[in-house]
């Protein structure tokens, strides 16, 4: 509590030192400044007239009272702008107007960019933020959010499963973390929405947006930057903003897309030929199984999968509000049969301006339905292993489907029968909502009082529905099941903070301060039941039938996070900029012994550019230094930690006392004083611009430093309940820089040739430096875990090594080049590679010519490595022994394996790949007197990879397991507005 | 700014400071999860913990097919108390070979083993997990804890029986803790949870403590009968009190064979059981009637579901061209084979014992581990009733483990006479032979007083015994489950078989284990 009141006490000192009215006879001056082109009003423009200086607010306005009669130059200046003068008189007891234009020399150190709580100018920025707006945005069908910044922001890896909108996964300079989460935080609209985005039953918890409302992205990337956000920063924050109404009469947007898509790469699997002399030669007692069919069981599964979308938004503004209501309609299905992604979307922002602009409330209410259809599981898989000599169609089977005879547990199933009698869907409705309020003091115009009030609501249903006659459940003999879960979370956010924001009087140079208060909370419950052996599989997921087996639980979790920050920037003559934060939250995830983090931030920037000694370098439009420490903390970790919790056993799990059976509780191992895991983060860097930034870059180089890791480690046994406890212990660190360049290349004006071209590289290096302190570097995680094997697992978190290194052994082979079966080089598996990327190189260009506009994006990976599961699982010709024979993957020919190899290095491959993106070409014409733009995208045009299995990309881990295949996708569609 | 504008600030921060005052307590309780704070106000609680005493020795974790595992760093299936244990006692002797290449597997069918094995690695969290369990059971129900929850008197008297049980099924993961780790901690309900990590105490030493526990239980424990089936009971405590002086040799340098027969004796003398007619039946899913088990470890097709115990003896040890509805399972697991030296014991003609080997397709000879078709098959465990039924399920087995039998028994008394513990040669002699005629089905497979020699009866327990998890044990007491003088098939890793060092006669403390508690020293050889 002294932090509060400290906080406060500051502001009061600052408020209070401010300058007393003067007495004399003295006029008033006033007036508005604009962007000469645009008439756009201007804020935080340092407004000055003679010793006086003051800021514009947001609608551009000013006001400098109390000066002395007399005449004298008043000087407008602004990151970015030319500084606009002009000479005033000013006569006792007068209220003088002047409005001032200023023009853009350097476009981008003057956008606005949302630093949490607060925006700021580029060019004053002093740490690692990159904000990328609507017109980078990558193009074609996207169904998630983040897909629009891919490739966009050195040292953002943004990695899909790609299915549409599926688990998109984001990792800012590497990830901090093992056992809780690695994502970072959003933020939309000022409403944190947490590691990850929230909950879903179905794909991505962002879906929920419409990308087509989206304004811009903003990416703290900085622990200095990120520290505002506290114990939920560690992993750099995501800010997104979204679309709202702009100047003038009311518009309707309508845009519309169609697209189709199709498989690029499928596992490579024998064809039926090479299939039944496999069996002959390996498992002549399976030749009598075989039949003589040649199926295509890839070809039966995927499709030419179509989408469509639809946005309609009405936006506008008036005097004093604005106003944009949006509709949105997705419907994209995958490129394997059974999965589809739809929502509907509605979005709505407000803002009105009260009390001759002293007030400014913006509201933002959206909500959305989406419906998620999955491939029912096994489809990828069982196609992978179904063989090739068998049919798909049996008119004597039940169900119309072939499947192998017999019901063997070794048997793989008709992947088609699965798409006929499985379901797998989730459907969530989702809104989010809150109010801003931004009260200016009247007569102390320098001071905001903002009110942030939230709410985010998620009500989900995820079903499945397995028929009792699918081979997968006659071979287990579990009988038709169902499950159904219901996860529902209500967060709440209030938040209250001051900002203070003035030229200072009594030393040179301007503060820009804030101070406040935050309070979420968040309760989830989840329910669920599973039933096994239904007594009916006519419902479907539409109803609950009786079932052998019904397990029914429900789980509440409940949460709070209660945050003061404060944040102080200085900026000296627009050369010398300090910024310094801190956040103390207290989260109810921490025990009681650390029931209160904090985590402080500073950074210092010199823009040598505004030097005078700088003057006569004309071409330099910019040149800064940034330098900066931060302070972070991770607190994605499950709730209750703290509390020696009792697991009840299930109904299954239950031990015979005479002739009943009793149910059991076992007690759980603690640390009652878990925390946050604290990230360390240094970062400094280098921004410059050349001829009014015409070209413009940034190197970053960065270091962060996490401890007090959760980790799962052995504790001294009989000492506890469990022989592993969870607790903060283990430390990892990841380094890196970043280069950005941005170039228009050509500026050929309205009508001619232009061409704006940005690149991006990144280089990170993870490593695990601690998982025990005690154990040195003996003591190795295993992880990572195959198909192949119980309980196989090909990666490692060991000290030293990157996280999740493969494990591996070191593959011989004959003078031939052929791998020897299970001859090594080394007696114990040895960390090797791992699935992160050591750069990441980005390229982004925009044409134009005439009414044409082409841009594409460009992404290339380096040094990323993919353990081949498919091959290994499905690579020796032990597979063909099985119950019925499972199909091989075409390595076996080249390695002639008779026993699966999974710990085998030949299975790691390098995963290295330059991938066009994205390739639109848009064509803009007047139509009715509105412009109206058609264009074409393909996206993943094309992949260079010298990686064999099916995609080099999809998910975190590296290990490619019946992926869900990538696909190409063409999309036409045409925006137009009137 | 004028005085007065300042102070109106002052008293909104000030108001501001005394609202958020409110809102500064980051505290939620948990309201869907059980804490110690309320778990003992439900007086089924005491039942339930003790329950998961035994199911500790019965399932892997706390959901159906070994879900929400006990213990962490293996797989659910795998990391269940019972089939490690079988695994530990069986895979490194003559009795079995298990097909799989699952890391770990292969080294503990060769004695090839070494500190950084996962399987004696889980196996030691087993048996502390079952001793932590046991002893944090024991503070929550002393006489003071109670007293202090208002416990009614009828709750106290439902107890006093539960505590005796716990330090029974903690004094026998103690003896399975010495037996295969020699020189362990010793963790009792006295040492703090959570507290530094214990010293290690010596075999000799944990050896007395089961002694004296054993003894002091004694009376406490419920009375044998079928509604106590599954649960400790007095002659339970004896037949382990038999079992640990059998072997107090190994554990302690001092035989007590004389220990040893008189507690197999009161076993016998106590009444309550008799020598099962059908061998069969004792390993059948109705096993829970059979008149001679003493205590099993229960399974259950519909209520004990587990991917370990019984349930993994039998799935594993089907395979090749045998039919798994046999067994009474829904597939097989093409998992454990006999070594051939098991195998030859018998004299397959006329021991019943031997009529349910697997042979077709099979050969006597285990050319290759992985392959299941070498080595004959011994389904000896079934998932079918004694007249022929399927089990409740034929996912999960009803069939129980009978950890301690009065066949054994029997066998303790005529090894513990022949050792010179008592007793007298005719008693002895009729046991043997008692099994003997169960086996052959009349008399022509009874032995001499001459025949009861200790090799015989090394014999006799592998074949009485085979595949119930006390093979390693034994050979260990005999001396010959590492060294040259007696070799089997893949005994060093060579198909053949070779000497093996003395060191290997106790698995390592687990390299995980040494570094979580620095306190401890490696077994010798390690």
């Amino acid at each position: 509590m002294r932090r509060l009141g400290l906080i406060f006490g500051v502001l009061l000192v600052v408020f209070c030192t401010a300058p007393v009215r003067a007495q004399e006879a003295t006029g008033t001056i006033r007036g508005r400044v604009t962007v000469d082109t645009t008439r756009q009003a201007l804020s935080g423009v340092a407004v000055t007239f003679r010793s006086r200086t003051v800021l514009t607010r947001a609608d551009g306005s000013y006001l400098i009272s109390g000066v002395a009669a007399g005449t004298d130059t008043l000087r407008a200046r602004l990151i970015g702008y030319a500084p606009a003068q002009r000479s005033v008189t000013v006569m006792a007891g007068q209220t003088v107007v002047v409005d001032l234009t200023m023009s853009s020399v350097a476009v981008n150190l003057s956008e606005l960019v949302a630093t949490g709580y607060g925006s700021q100018r580029a060019g004053s920025v002093t740490g690692a933020v990159t904000q990328v707006s609507a017109e980078e945005f990558n193009t074609g069908r996207i169904v998630s959010p983040q897909q629009l910044i891919a490739s966009k922001v050195a040292g953002v890896q943004i990695v899909d499963n790609n299915e549409p909108g599926g688990g998109i996964s984001i990792r800012i300079r590497g990830a901090t973390s093992i056992n809780a989460s690695s994502d970072p935080l959003y933020v939309i609209d000022g409403m944190p929405v947490g590691a990850g985005g929230g909950i879903s039953a179905g794909r991505d918890a962002l879906n929920f947006l419409n990308p087509n409302d989206i304004e811009s992205f903003t990416v703290l990337k900085g622990g200095e930057s990120a520290s505002i956000y506290g114990a939920n920063a560690a992993n750099g924050v995501v800010i997104i903003q979204t679309k709202s109404g702009r100047q003038g009469p009311p518009q309707v947007e309508y845009s519309s897309s169609a697209s189709a898509s199709q498989v690029t790469r499928l596992p490579s699997m024998l064809n039926a030929a090479q299939f039944a002399a496999a069996v002959a030669q390996y498992a002549p007692q399976k030749v009598s199984q075989l039949l003589s069919a040649n199926t295509n069981w890839f070809g039966l599964i995927d499709r030419t999968a179509y989408g469509q979308e639809h946005n309609v938004a009405v936006s506008g503004a008036g005097q004093s509000n604005n106003y944009r209501l949006s509709l949105g309609y997705l419907n994209q299905n995958g490129v394997i049969q059974g999965t589809t992604a739809k929502r509907l979307s509605v979005g709505l922002d407000y803002a009105q301006r009260l009390f001759t602009d002293h007030l400014n409330v913006r509201t933002n209410i959206r909500g959305s339905r989406s419906i998620d259809l999955f491939t029912p599981g096994g489809v990828l898989s069982n196609a992978a292993q179904m063989g090739p000599t068998q049919p798909s169609t049996d008119a004597t089977s039940a169900t119309g489907y072939y499947n192998w005879p017999g019901n063997s547990l070794q048997s793989a199933d008709n992947p088609a029968q699965i798409l006929a009698l499985a379901t797998d869907k989730g459907t969530t409705y989702r809104s989010i909502g809150n109010v801003q309020a931004g009260y200016r003091i009247p007569f102390f115009e320098a001071l905001t009082a903002n009110v942030n009030l939230g709410y985010d609501i998620t009500e989900a249903q995820r079903e499945t529905f397995n028929s009792s006659l699918l081979h997968a459940q006659l071979k287990t003999g579990t009988g038709g099941t169902l499950s159904r879960s219901n996860p529902s979370l209500l967060n709440t956010l209030g938040e209250a903070y001051l900002n203070y924001a003035t030229p200072l009087r009594f030393m040179a140079g301007s503060i820009d301060l804030t101070g406040g208060y935050s309070y979420t909370q968040s309760h989830g419950e989840y329910p669920n039941f599973n039933e096994q052996n239904l007594s009916t599989g006519l419902l479907g997921t539409s109803g609950i039938p009786t079932a052998q087996t019904v397990q029914n639980t429900l789980d509440i979790q409940e949460s709070k996070l209660i945050s003061l920050f404060g944040r102080l920037n200085y900026n000296l003559r627009d050369r010398y900029l300090v910024s310094a934060s801190v956040r103390r939250d207290g989260s109810s995830r921490f025990g009681p012994g650390n029931a209160w983090g904090t985590f402080p931030s500073v950074a210092v920037a010199w823009r040598i550019s505004q030097e005078p000694f700088m003057a006569s370098h004309k071409g330099l439009s910019d040149l800064k230094l940034r330098a900066s420490w931060g302070k972070t903390g991770n607190q994605a970790f499950a709730n209750y930690q703290q509390y020696a919790a009792y697991t009840l056993g299930d109904a299954q799990s239950q031990v015979q006392f005479g002739n009943t059976f009793v149910s059991t509780i076992r007690p759980s191992a603690v640390d009652p004083n878990i925390k946050w895991e604290e990230t360390i983060s240094y970062n400094a860097g280098i921004d410059f611009g050349f001829h009014n930034q015409r070209f413009s870059g940034a190197i970053d180089w960065y270091s962060k430093s996490t401890s007090d890791l959760i980790f799962t480690v052995p504790v001294a046994a009989g000492s506890n309940f469990s022989n592993f406890l969870t607790t903060n212990i283990g430390s990892m660190k990841n380094t890196g820089v970043e280069f950005t360049l941005s170039a228009r290349a050509l500026e050929g004006g309205r009508r001619g040739l232009s061409w704006t071209a940005n690149f991006t590289a990144a280089r990170n290096s993870n490593q695990l430096t601690s998982i025990n302190p005690a154990a040195g570097g003996v003591q190795k995680i295993l992880t990572g875990g195959i198909a192949g094997g119980v309980g196989t697992t090909i990666q490692v978190l060991e000290p030293g090594q990157p996280i999740n290194s493969f494990y591996v052994f070191t593959q011989k082979f004959d003078a031939s080049g052929k791998p020897i079966q299970g001859s090594y080089a080394d007696s114990v598996p040895r960390a090797f590679h791992d699935p992160a990327p050591k750069w990441i190189l980005g390229h982004s260009s925009y044409l134009k010519y005439a009414n044409w506009d082409l841009s594409f994006t460009l992404r290339a990976w380096l040094g990323n490595y993919v353990y081949n599961n498919v091959a290994s699982n499905l690579g020796s010709y032990a597979e063909v022994t099985r119950g019925s024979p499972y199909n091989l993957h075409t390595s076996v020919l080249a390695t002639g394996f008779t026993q699966p190899q999974y710990q085998s290095d030949y299975y790691v491959e390098n995963g290295s790949f330059l991938r066009l993106d994205n390739l639109s070409l848009g064509y803009t014409f007047q139509f009715y007197g509105q412009p109206l733009r058609l264009y074409a995208t393909v996206q993943n045009a094309f992949t260079i990879t010298g990686y064999s299995g099916v995609d080099p990309t999809a998910g975190l881990n590296g290990i490619d397991n019946n992926i869900y295949p990538r696909s190409r996708t063409w999309t036409g569609g045409m925006s137009v507005r009137f | 700014m004028n005085p007065r504008t300042c102070k109106a600030l002052a008293s909104a921060a000030a108001l501001l400071f005394v609202a958020a005052a409110g809102c500064t307590d980051p505290t939620v309780q948990p309201v869907s999860t059980i804490t110690s704070a309320n778990i003992f106000n439900d007086p089924s609680s005491y039942q339930k913990f003790l329950a998961k005493l035994y199911a500790g020795l019965a399932v892997g974790g706390q959901r159906s097919g070994d879900g929400s595992t006990d213990i962490q760093g293996i797989d659910g299936g795998f990391s269940q108390y019972l089939r490690l244990y079988w695994e530990h006692e069986e895979l490194p002797t003559d009795e079995a070979v298990l097909a799989w290449g699952d890391v770990g597997i292969p080294d503990m069918n060769t004695q090839t083993w070494n500190a950084f094995n996962v399987f004696p690695q889980s196996m030691y969290y087993r048996v502390f997990f079952q001793v932590s369990l046991a002893n944090e059971f024991l503070r929550q129900t002393t006489d003071a804890v109670l007293a202090a929850r208002g416990a009614s008197s009828t709750l106290k008297a439902t107890i006093q029986p539960y505590r005796a049980e716990a330090r029974f099924l903690r004094a026998l993961s103690y003896w399975h803790g010495i037996d295969l780790f020699g020189d362990i901690p010793l963790v009792t309900e006295n040492d703090p949870v959570g507290g530094t990590p214990p010293a290690q105490s010596t075999r000799a030493t944990i050896y007395a403590y089961i002694v004296s526990e054993l003894a002091a239980i004694q009376s406490q424990l419920p009375a044998p009968g079928p509604s106590t089936y599954g649960r400790a009971t007095g002659p339970a405590a004896s037949m382990l009190l038999a079992e640990v002086y059998l072997n107090a040799g190994v554990y302690t340098g001092s035989p007590a064979y004389g220990q040893a027969l008189a507690a197999a004796q009161t076993v016998i003398s106590s009444g309550g059981y008799s020598l099962d007619p059908s061998y069969r039946h004792v390993f059948q899913a109705d096993n829970n009637t059979s008149p001679e088990i003493i205590f099993a470890i229960t399974q259950d097709g519909l209520h004990t579901q587990t991917y370990g115990g019984v349930n993994f003896i039998i799935h594993s040890s089907c395979g090749g061209s045998m039919n798994p509805s046999t067994s009474g399972v829904d597939g097989c697991w093409y998992g454990n084979r006999m070594k051939p030296e098991a195998y030859l014991r018998y004299d397959v003609v006329k021991d019943k014992r031997a009529s349910y080997f697997y042979t077709a397709g099979q050969t006597l000879a285990v050319s290759s581990i992985s392959d299941f078709g070498a080595g004959y098959a011994a389904p000896k465990f079934q998932n079918v009733t004694s007249t022929g039924q399927p089990g409740s399920n034929p996912g999960f087995v009803d069939t129980d483990f009978p950890m301690f039998r009065l066949g054994e028994a029997y066998l303790i008394y005529a090894e513990a006479f022949a050792r010179g513990g008592g007793g007298t040669q005719a008693q002895a002699l009729a046991y043997v032979n008692a099994l003997r005629e169960r086996a052959y089905g009349n008399p022509s497979g009874d032995i001499t007083a001459a025949q009861l020699t200790l090799p015989f009866i090394l014999d006799e327990r592998g074949r009485e015994l085979l595949w119930e998890a006390h093979r390693r044990t034994d050979l260990v007491r005999f001396g010959l489950f590492t060294g040259g003088t007696y070799v089997w098939s893949w005994k060093g890793g060579v198909s053949a078989g070779k000497a093996t060092d003395s060191h290997l006669d106790r698995f390592p403390i687990p390299a995980t284990e040494l570094v979580a508690n620095p306190k401890l020293k490696q077994n010798p050889g390690y």
